[in-house]
């Protein structure tokens, strides 16, 4: 796509997440500063930038995982379709009901694959073995992991593959019927098989989902997003559609880290 | 900067004396390693032979089942082993709900802090009481304060501070086991702390959790100086197998060291021995089935043997 028609798909998608003037901070260290960042409904939008650039930092941020971090603080907006999910009356059990995450790390629960998908369905109140059956193989189907697992969800998760593993977390996420789905490098810990697997799955995500990924590789996030963010020492330097990003960098230090001067 | 080159002088694949010496010291140091690690197999298998010769012979239905004699010959120890998995049982209903609450409590919950901190102290500083003082305490608060007398229940109040710490200390082991990318993953979820400690770190925790228990309660089961000043030296005359946690109950061990002390029966060795071995056949059959149910409800919790 041009660089016009980039910036008319843009405008004419939906806003999803709108981050403004975020900062994070872990005790007195501020690790974003100032980042804002729109993610458009129905795309998918790449976090790159290198080595403790903050982008992980800003990712939890958006399903407020740094609740969990003690002395972790985050300040400024982030509207899910409007709405402050650090507002005074969001909820973060219903925020991660409506935004997904997958780690870095593939984390299947020591569990059978079947009770790994219906752990969100269930601990949300959902007991009807039917219903949760079907969710079961419509979540595993999306994960394109059904085929390698229908005749085994009896066994335990933790035999599978770690890539087989990564597809069930995005599988354990979708069964939840999210709104937007989080994710952490979720192939730097993968083969390139695996790996190739899990990014052609985030493509066909994209019908139903958003999708915010962090990615520490500048070809995955080539290939698979639609629109890239690029931070550098808690800031984000750069947004735009990913192919302008990577051919007409505006910003030197996006141009520096493009061409691999660092990072 | 110019080096210059020395032909080298050619060289044999074949040991050296220098070799040869550290080979041979590696070797003593193995067989040394070897024998010392051997000896805790010699001494355990050592310890049970000799204890098996000496109480096999006295081993029989009417020594199992049958109550103890005070002067004459023939008495069995049927209520003492009763005794003993009755205070065991009692210990455990009171020990395992305070050590994993106050457990999932320090690890999940209280992450740091003056709290933690003192509730950690006064853990280890109760671990260090030896079990003759803690019997003593007993004694005074149950036996003298309460008025109870020598009591079951008095014993197994008794054994629940004395086991308490080690509870705690299995607990916390067995929670901190569990990986904080299990936690993450269920938070992210929309799970609450709740669901994801009842859900995910519980059930993942049980294998050691379960296994650390019953080790417990092998010691429980053997536990002697604390019960001889709490649950008394006899069992009740009338009705032997008596589940009143109000009255005295005498168990194996406790039974053990009094024939040998204080009995009066002329058949002290042949009870002594039969005794001694069927508390060892009890406590290494908790050992055993420590392993055993531990890998069983790991499995049961996780489909997985791990």
């Amino acid at each position: 796509m041009t660089e016009m028609s980039a910036q008319a798909v843009f405008n004419a998608a939906a806003d999803k997440i709108v981050a403004e003037d975020v900062d994070v901070f872990y005790g007195t260290f501020q690790a974003i500063k100032h980042a804002s960042l729109t993610m458009k409904a129905q795309h998918v939008t790449a976090l790159i930038g290198p080595s403790g650039c903050g982008k992980t930092t800003f990712l939890r941020a958006l399903n407020r995982m740094h609740d969990l971090t003690p002395g972790a603080r985050v300040e400024g907006s982030i509207l899910l379709d409007g709405e402050d999910i650090y507002g005074a009356d969001a909820d973060p059990v219903v925020i991660r009901h409506r935004i997904g995450m997958v780690f870095q790390r593939p984390n299947p629960f020591p569990k059978t694959i079947y009770e790994n998908v219906v752990y969100g369905p269930r601990i949300h109140g959902e007991g009807n073995k039917a219903k949760l059956d079907a969710i079961a193989e419509r979540a595993l189907r999306q994960a394109a992991l059904w085929d390698e697992v229908k005749d085994r969800l009896q066994r335990s998760a933790l035999d599978l593959s770690g890539g087989q593993q990564q597809r069930l977390c995005i599988a354990r996420a979708v069964a939840l019927d999210p709104e937007v789905i989080l994710m952490d490098e979720p192939a730097s810990a993968l083969d390139p098989i695996a790996t190739s697997k899990v990014e052609d799955l985030i493509g066909e995500l994209t019908e139903q989902f958003t999708v915010v990924i962090v990615t520490h590789s500048m070809q995955q996030a080539a290939r698979i997003s639609d629109f890239t963010a690029f931070f550098h020492l808690g800031e984000i330097v750069e947004v735009g559609a990913t192919n302008q990003i990577f051919t007409h960098p505006k910003e030197k230090r996006t141009e520096d880290y493009i061409t691999g001067r660092f990072g | 900067m110019a080096v210059t080159i020395v032909p080298r002088s050619p060289r044999s694949v074949a040991a050296t004396s220098s070799v040869r010496a550290r080979k041979a010291t590696n070797a003593i140091a193995t067989a040394v390693l070897w024998v010392m690690a051997s000896s805790i197999i010699v001494m355990l298998a050592a310890f049970i032979l000799y204890i098996g010769y000496l109480g096999w012979s006295a081993l029989s239905p009417a020594f199992i089942l049958g109550v103890p004699k005070e002067t004459t010959p023939g008495g069995g120890i049927g209520p003492e082993i009763f005794n003993s998995f009755y205070i065991l049982i009692l210990t455990l209903l009171f020990t395992t709900p305070i050590a994993i609450a106050a457990g999932v409590f320090l690890q999940e919950y209280a992450k740091a802090g003056l709290f933690r901190q003192i509730v950690q102290f006064s853990a280890e500083s109760l671990a260090t009481v030896p079990s003759v003082v803690m019997g003593l305490f007993g004694l005074l608060v149950f036996v003298y304060t309460f008025h109870w007398g020598y009591t079951a229940l008095g014993g197994a109040l008794t054994l629940t501070v004395l086991n308490l710490p080690a509870l705690l200390r299995v607990t916390q082991e067995a929670l901190a086991s569990v990986p904080d990318s299990l936690r993450e993953a269920s938070m992210a979820l929309g799970g609450t702390k709740w669901q994801t400690i009842t859900r995910v770190v519980l059930p993942s925790a049980i294998g050691r959790l379960t296994t650390g228990i019953v080790l417990i309660a092998g010691r429980i089961y053997g536990e002697t100086a604390a019960l001889i000043f709490t649950a008394g030296l006899s069992v009740t005359g009338n009705q032997p197998y008596d589940l009143n946690p109000f009255h005295t109950a005498e168990t194996l061990a406790v039974h053990l060291w009094y024939t040998h002390s204080e009995s009066v029966v002329p058949d002290v060795d042949r009870i002594g021995n039969g005794s001694a071995l069927v508390l060892l056949i009890m406590v290494l059959l908790f050992n055993v089935s420590a392993r055993l149910v531990g890998r069983a409800l790991t499995k049961r919790f996780t489909g997985r043997v791990s």
